[in-house]
């Protein structure tokens, strides 16, 4: 694999899993919803 | 009666990452990008997720959400709520029910033969075969396609068929919380460590064959990831990472907006669609990207694996990968995790995709859901056995091209061209973010009004250009299979005048206001 190859790779392997990372940590995040949020049917238990 | 909602909030993300992580994810993905350009296909495939998969995404869980509030679960009564003065809308909604129901049609007889290969991995039925032609035989005669030693007829493929059907009813039947979403959870649990666990092995593998040093799989994540420049200026490198992003994300099926259309006015829509959609971008770039191709290129090299590649690499999944299993330690159990987690991603999109209907039939035709699931089953049952037993004449072709390249992106277009367009930006800027978690960024207003319903025209274009011409006047059909393909085409024609029947049969019964609220827009 050449550099460029790594750097590609390590890129999109670090946007995708920054995006990922940042959107399950705020959905699962307890105590940060919209007051909205609290009237919804949603338990708070993941699994 | 009251209407089903959604256990968690992690449930119904889960439920739309499941319907989007398929087959696709790892059988179809990773060779798209070797083919066009390797690490360069990742620029045109992030500009095509920020502008149109994300969008669509936001779209379809929006008005899924708003059109749940009607108590519409599908595409017809919700294009309906949200541009009631035109009384054509709810039948352009037929696509949204009768593209999810094709495609259920011949992906859950694909679907049930990666559970007989998770089951033949175990029980070692292959090991005999030693070679890609043994395995391609082994195939064919699963399939049906060909008299051999290894099976006497359709009957094993046909018994895991009624297996993973009934499994895929039982599982919609139960309905939202105890079916789908419990389904989901586990099942994506499941099928990212199985991922995990299989791409470390892959990529730990080292030289297998000392005399040939370049075949391992990190030169196989070379042969993925290296950069070729020159395929940017192609305009067919950027038509692919578009189709890719549509065909990944499962938006423009219909299916996100009937899972949406079961949450509450006040759940949120922004973040859960994010999430969702980067859920399955972790497993199509990530996990996809890191077991075929690196392990069939540490034991096949770069000829063979180019030649594969502009094949398609479905072929690859059944017949290279177990030869490749085969010849690494407890490589049953890999080659059973490896089947099992693309039976896991089949089975989480299939039962999305029965949805539609069997939501359709509840909603509008006052049905339970087991009497809604009922009809489906039967009918879809039926119209399942001409692509099990002519497999080989062109019938799933032609139900894919229909239910897929057509249905997806006529119906995506219409989609962000009634939201942008007919709903409002601003009406729809509103929707979006009631009991939102996350700020969508302002650009997005301008994005989601002038950009992805462009894309979304220049790609209808594009792919009607290209390939529908053939593929309308049947020049790539075997002469011999033109007239199944042609009672094929005329069924699905015939399937779907009968899907507008029923939906100017429910409008024509229908009171002429049932809700105030709905004549607001």
């Amino acid at each position: 694999m050449t550099i460029s190859g790594w750097i590609f790779m390590l890129i999109s392997w670090a946007v995708i899993l920054g995006l990922f990372i940042f959107s399950m940590v705020r959905t699962l995040r307890p105590g940060d919803k919209s007051p909205n949020h609290k009237k919804s049917g949603f338990s708070e238990s993941a699994f | 009666m009251a209407r089903e909602r959604w256990g968690s909030r992690l449930g119904v993300i889960l439920a739309v990452a499941g319907s989007a992580v398929g087959l696709g994810n790892f059988l179809r993905s990773p060779g798209i990008a070797a083919q066009n350009g390797g690490g360069t296909f990742m620029i045109p495939y992030f500009v095509c997720f920020f502008l149109l998969g994300l969008p669509l995404m936001w779209i379809e869980w929006t008005i899924g959400r708003f059109g749940g509030g009607f108590e519409h679960s599908t595409a017809p009564g919700i294009f309906h709520t949200l541009w009631r003065k035109n009384r054509f809308i709810k039948y352009f909604g037929v696509i949204g029910i009768f593209g999810p129901t094709v495609i259920f049609i011949y992906y859950t007889y694909i679907e049930s033969w990666l559970l007989g290969y998770s089951v033949f991995a175990l029980t070692g039925k292959y090991a005999s075969c030693t070679d890609q032609a043994g395995m391609q035989e082994f195939l064919r005669g699963y399939q049906g396609l060909a008299d051999n030693p290894h099976f006497g007829g359709i009957g094993t493929a046909y018994l895991f068929f009624l297996i993973t059907f009934a499994l895929n009813i039982l599982v919609v039947c139960v309905g939202l919380r105890g079916g789908i979403e419990r389904v989901c959870k586990w099942g994506l649990l499941v099928l990212f460590v199985m991922a995990i666990v299989i791409a470390v092995r892959v990529l730990t593998l080292g030289t297998p064959d000392a005399a040939k040093p370049d075949w391992n799989p990190i030169a196989g994540l070379g042969f993925l990831w290296n950069p070729q420049w020159d395929k940017l200026k192609d305009a067919n490198v950027w038509l692919a990472a578009a189709g890719q992003i549509f065909f990944t994300l499962s938006a423009g099926f219909g299916v996100i907006l009937t899972y949406a259309s079961y949450l509450t006015k006040q759940d949120d829509v922004t973040l859960s669609g994010l999430t969702a959609a980067a859920t399955n971008e972790v497993a199509e770039v990530i996990l996809g990207g890191s077991i075929m191709i690196p392990a069939a290129f540490a034991f096949i090299g770069p000829q063979q694996m180019q030649t594969i590649v502009k094949q398609g690499l479905f072929d690859l999944g059944f017949v290279t990968m177990p030869l490749v299993f085969e010849k690494i330690g407890w490589g049953q159990y890999f080659a059973f995790m490896w089947f099992f987690l693309l039976f896991l991603a089949g089975l989480t999109s299939s039962i999305s995709l029965a949805l539609p209907a069997i939501a359709f039939l509840e909603d509008e035709f006052t049905l339970t859901r087991r009497e809604a699931a009922t009809v489906f089953a039967v009918a879809t049952f039926i119209l399942i056995q001409p692509v099990i037993f002519f497999l080989g004449n062109g019938v799933l072709d032609e139900m894919d091209f229909w239910g897929t390249s057509v249905c997806l992106v006529v119906f995506a277009t219409i989609e962000a061209i009634l939201f942008g367009w007919v709903f409002g930006m601003d009406r729809a800027w509103t929707e979006m973010h009631k009991g939102s978690d996350l700020r969508i960024p302002g650009v997005y207003r301008w994005i989601i009004k002038y950009i992805t319903p462009l894309m979304l025209i220049a790609i209808l274009g594009a792919w009607a250009w290209q390939g529908w011409k053939n593929k309308m006047m049947m020049t790539d059909v075997n002469p011999a299979d033109k007239p199944l393909v042609l009672i094929t085409r005329i069924g699905l024609g015939g399937l779907f005048v009968f899907l507008i029947l029923m939906v100017w049969i429910v409008w024509k019964r229908r009171p002429k206001t049932t809700n105030p609220q709905e004549e607001q827009p």
